[in-house]
């Protein structure tokens, strides 16, 4: 029974890699899932029966299905299709579909709660319905939920360990590395576990002030 | 010789990893409401030492990657407190601990959504804290938690697909299994990503019911 995190020294540097692994997977992720997220809620919302019938579908079943399983999908599945990419580029892009599901929820939800004065308002002073869309829907909706996107971008944080899956060495995949070189996991699974929910803590500390600021003339919003 | 097609115990092979991810979905349940009840109870009575272990433990739960806890409890605990730990435990321990966790922020919130002149009235009456627990707050709490928990579990039915990385046959295993024999991907993850689905959907249509019954005193019965 020794606990001894000195023997962990040597072996931050390699950490360090990984975790800059997952912080780059994690951004372009969360740039493709808001991407993805924006559309398919614009389409959800959208007049159209059909086009909110398939996007519908695309968020229940992404939502439903486990993240292993779709990255499976798409990491075994993709060069079957003659699609060759490496682990990387896969997990970013299993990452950005999955969370996109999620995120396109929390759009959703900030789109319907946007007063219908104000639409109205804007369709009859004679704007175009995609000036609309970007000027006045999209602004707004993205303001109110910034919250929620949060707490959904953490967890994309969290869902990036699974990438360590698919022999993409990130944090958890370079701790793995090290808990074999070192023969200690206790020690390198404990940091492991610490770092990533002061990283977290972190992020939603920031998405706090985030939300303060761009909800800084609204009145009654703490 | 290698059998690259689909046979018919193939079907066994699916049936028997849902089998295990079900099994193991419902024991870790069962196991993290009572914990993460248990947890909500000790902050409601305010357990000096205790609440804040409960709440810094369950914060760290909550924050890291249900992947790492596993490693810790699977590879970490043998090295460290030389114990055994057989791929299902851990595998019961983490999932238990890590439903526990969100299950103690969805009863103290559902504890606290019940208005203070309700606890207070009760008290002038002389019921105790515990009878105030009992007969005021669970039955309103419950009606209160139940669709969180839903959502809840629909999650968590997820994340037991992760127990197949530290080796235990579940049905993300039983995938990776005919993936690798039968080389055809989009078959096989279809298949095993359908009936993740179809038992998601089932969980939230008990939900659903659930909530409805539990609701049902509060619901609109007409004039």
């Amino acid at each position: 029974m020794t606990f001894d995190l000195t023997i962990l020294a040597p072996h931050i540097p390699f950490l360090l890699k990984g975790a800059v692994l997952t912080a780059e997977a994690c951004v372009l992720a969360l740039v493709g899932s808001l991407c993805i997220g924006m559309i398919v809620a614009a389409l959800v919302t959208s007049a159209s029966p059909i086009l909110s019938r398939i996007a519908y579908i695309y968020v229940d079943l992404f939502r439903n299905i486990p993240f292993i399983v779709q990255l499976f999908f798409f990491f075994y599945g993709l060069p079957e299709i003659g699609i060759y990419l490496d682990a990387f580029a896969t997990g970013v892009i299993a990452l950005s579909i999955a969370g996109g599901a999620f995120t396109s929820d929390v759009i959703r939800s900030g789109i319907l709660s946007i007063d219908t004065g104000i639409l109205e308002a804007a369709e009859v002073s004679g704007l175009s319905k995609p000036t609309i869309f970007r000027k006045i829907v999209m602004p707004i909706a993205l303001r109110t939920s910034v919250r929620p996107l949060g707490s959904v971008f953490i967890n994309l944080i969290l869902t990036s360990s699974i990438l360590s899956t698919i022999t993409l060495n990130e944090l958890t995949g370079s701790a793995k590395i090290v808990a074999s070189d070192t023969f200690r996991p206790f020690e390198i699974y404990a940091v492991l576990l610490v770092a990533y929910a002061s990283l977290t803590y972190l992020v939603s500390l920031a998405i706090g002030a985030l939300h303060r600021y761009l909800n800084r003339d609204q009145s009654g919003v703490a | 010789m290698r059998y690259t097609s689909f046979t018919s115990y193939d079907i066994v092979l699916l049936a028997q990893g849902l089998g295990v991810s079900l099994a193991l979905f419902l024991a870790t349940t069962i196991i993290g409401l009572l914990l993460g009840s248990l947890w909500a109870v000790i902050r409601f009575y305010r357990v000096p030492v205790l609440t804040q272990i409960v709440t810094v433990f369950a914060e760290l739960l909550k924050n890291s990657p249900v992947l790492v806890q596993l490693f810790l409890v699977f590879f970490g605990l043998p090295a460290f407190a030389k114990l055994n730990v057989t791929p299902v435990e851990a595998a019961v321990i983490t999932l238990s601990g890590n439903t526990a966790a969100f299950v103690y922020v969805i009863a103290v919130s559902a504890i606290e959504s019940i208005g203070r002149d309700q606890i207070e009235a009760a008290r002038v009456f002389g019921l105790s804290r515990w009878q105030v627990l009992r007969h005021i707050i669970a039955p309103q709490a419950m009606a209160f938690a139940i669709g969180p928990l839903t959502g809840l579990l629909v999650n968590q039915l997820q994340v037991t697909s992760l127990i197949s990385v530290i080796g235990v046959v579940d049905l993300t295993k039983i995938g990776n299994i005919l993936n690798l024999r039968t080389l055809k991907p989009f078959v096989v993850w279809a298949m095993v990503g359908a009936l993740y689905y179809v038992m998601a959907k089932l969980i939230a249509y008990g939900g659903a019911t659930l909530e409805k019954r539990l609701r049902a005193h509060t619901a609109w019965k007409g004039l």
